[in-house]
């Protein structure tokens, strides 16, 4: 229960604080570290409107997103304390519960019959598609590894061996999951969250239609996506046997870092062209998979 | 050690489906060079020290300084920055790139004995696969001999799997480095204009 706390409490400033770094890198004194709370609260206040042309579809997509988000947040540990659900294979429920939310604000935009959101939709698809073979290798290499499917005891096992190479598998797993995060997440340099022509818009475009109440559902969503791509990177860098107020003082300097590098990015990079970004997104699985030849050669199951 | 070497060797190759300068090319034929003069330097410690020397000479001098530096000559005069002219968009490269080291592990099992390190087998054979790609891939002659000596890293590889036992096969494949460098000696000596379609496009 205490990584569900945890992770409401990073989803809180999360977004907060890739604006304050966003505005600090670019010298201007920009908005608070809640601002994007006190926007939420305001959209709460209002009411949604519907088009005509949309149907129960898109009146139920943002719930249901956000439900599998927090059923995704289900199935991660925190430290040595076991996920609030934990069973043998439960990464592929973590990464299909996401895929299903996904799925469903896709149905979602093509229901509003708008040609744009079926745009934004077609390409988040074709991006989610990409980067979906980079999390399942990361994960088999894991599973591989420890000899478990369950992210409780993975994480558990994972830095019990005294291995050499363990240091840098964490360094490939931490850029790894950091890309997806970005993909998942559309920021810089596969989606601009800031960008106002829905031509060059991938996910805004999608969320096009929606407003008040549910656009708010989706935006919790989204700060809580990060903050659970945030918690599987802590537990790849942190081991689990550690003292807890450390641990949790580490989980959330982890998760600040994890903000700092994506407002970072988001200051100095420019967004990819976008018939640069299937290339792009490919990579990160390219670099999945030579991870995954880096262990079998390192456990000497390819001698 | 060696292990690492072999991986950053990989890397090396996966870059090469995603790179799209060619002077990007020339520095990984360059890295690649350095990474099989490390490769050699812990990996044959049973060959005679002369034939130990010529091949440390070979990697470092011919692999990694005179044959990147040739290739920078080229690409200068061409006035080619970029790999544009291609057969299929890069993003399916990258696709056969991994698929290719797929099928090199798979290979590299299948043909498992105790003559040859398979971790060596499978990276060689990746390599031969990147290579061939860059080849069927690429329409401009440089990309056609940069993947030649993506090849030819590839027989050095092959030869390092079996390298104890065979050192003659290394002194073969370091022939074709010598070959590869008359060849790009020869591009160099045409001293023709540096106009792009002439050096650098292969002809229907």
């Amino acid at each position: 229960m205490a990584v569900i706390i945890l992770i409401i409490i990073t989803a809180l400033f999360f977004p907060g604080i890739i604006l304050r770094i966003k505005s600090i890198a670019s010298g201007r004194k920009g908005p608070g570290v809640l601002q994007p709370m006190k926007e939420i609260a305001i959209l709460f206040r209002k009411g949604s409107v519907f088009g005509d042309t949309s149907g129960i579809i898109f009146r139920i997509s943002p719930a249901i997103s956000l439900s599998a988000v927090v059923c995704a947040m289900m199935v991660l540990p925190f430290g040595n304390l076991k996920a609030v659900i934990s069973f043998e294979g439960d990464f592929i429920f973590f990464s299909y519960i996401l895929a299903l939310g996904k799925f469903f604000s896709i149905i979602g935009a093509l229901d509003t019959g708008s040609s744009f959101e079926g745009m934004g939709a077609n390409r988040e698809t074709f991006f989610s598609m990409l980067i979906e073979p980079a999390f399942f290798i990361l994960l088999a290499t894991f599973a591989m590894f420890t000899g478990h499917t369950s992210f409780s005891d993975i994480f558990a096992g994972f830095h019990i061996s005294s291995d050499h190479f363990i240091l840098i598998y964490s360094i490939l797993a931490v850029y790894i999951i950091i890309q997806i995060a970005v993909v998942e997440n559309s920021r810089v340099p596969v989606d601009d969250p800031k960008t106002h022509l829905e031509l060059t818009m991938i996910h805004e475009v999608m969320i096009l239609d929606n407003s008040g109440f549910d656009k708010a559902l989706i935006h919790i969503g989204s700060y809580l996506k990060f903050a659970v791509f945030g918690t599987l990177l802590y537990n790849v860098v942190v081991p689990a046997g550690i003292n807890t107020i450390l641990q949790i003082a580490l989980f959330f300097s982890i998760q600040f870092v994890f903000a700092l590098t994506i407002g970072l990015v988001e200051s100095f990079r420019a967004r990819n062209k976008m018939n640069k970004n299937p290339k792009f997104i490919l990579t990160i699985s390219a670099v999945a998979w030579i991870a995954f030849v880096l262990i079998l050669i390192m456990t000497n199951k390819l001698t | 050690m060696v292990d690492y070497l072999i991986i950053l060797f990989a890397v090396t190759l996966i870059y090469f489906a995603s790179a799209e300068r060619l002077v990007n090319y020339v520095r990984l034929i360059g890295i690649q060079g350095l990474l099989l003069f490390g490769i050699a330097i812990f990996e044959l410690k049973e060959i005679n020290s002369a034939n130990m020397i010529f091949i440390a000479a070979e990697t470092l001098l011919i692999k990694t300084i005179i044959v990147p530096y040739l290739l920078g000559r080229i690409i200068k005069r061409s006035g080619v920055a970029k790999v544009h002219r291609q057969a299929m968009p890069g993003f399916y490269l990258l696709i056969l790139s991994i698929f290719a080291l797929l099928f090199s592990v798979i290979i590299a099992n299948l043909v498992l004995n105790q003559y040859i390190n398979t971790v060596f087998m499978a990276i060689a054979l990746f390599t031969l696969f990147t290579g061939l790609l860059l080849i069927v891939t690429h329409k401009l002659i440089i990309s056609h001999l940069i993947g030649f000596l993506v090849i030819e890293n590839a027989v050095f590889l092959f030869s390092m799997a079996v390298g104890n036992r065979m050192p003659m096969l290394i002194n073969i494949g370091i022939l074709l480095d010598i070959f590869v460098g008359v060849l790009i000696l020869g591009f160099f000596g045409l001293r023709l204009k540096p106009r792009t379609n002439e050096l650098t496009l292969l002809k229907d």
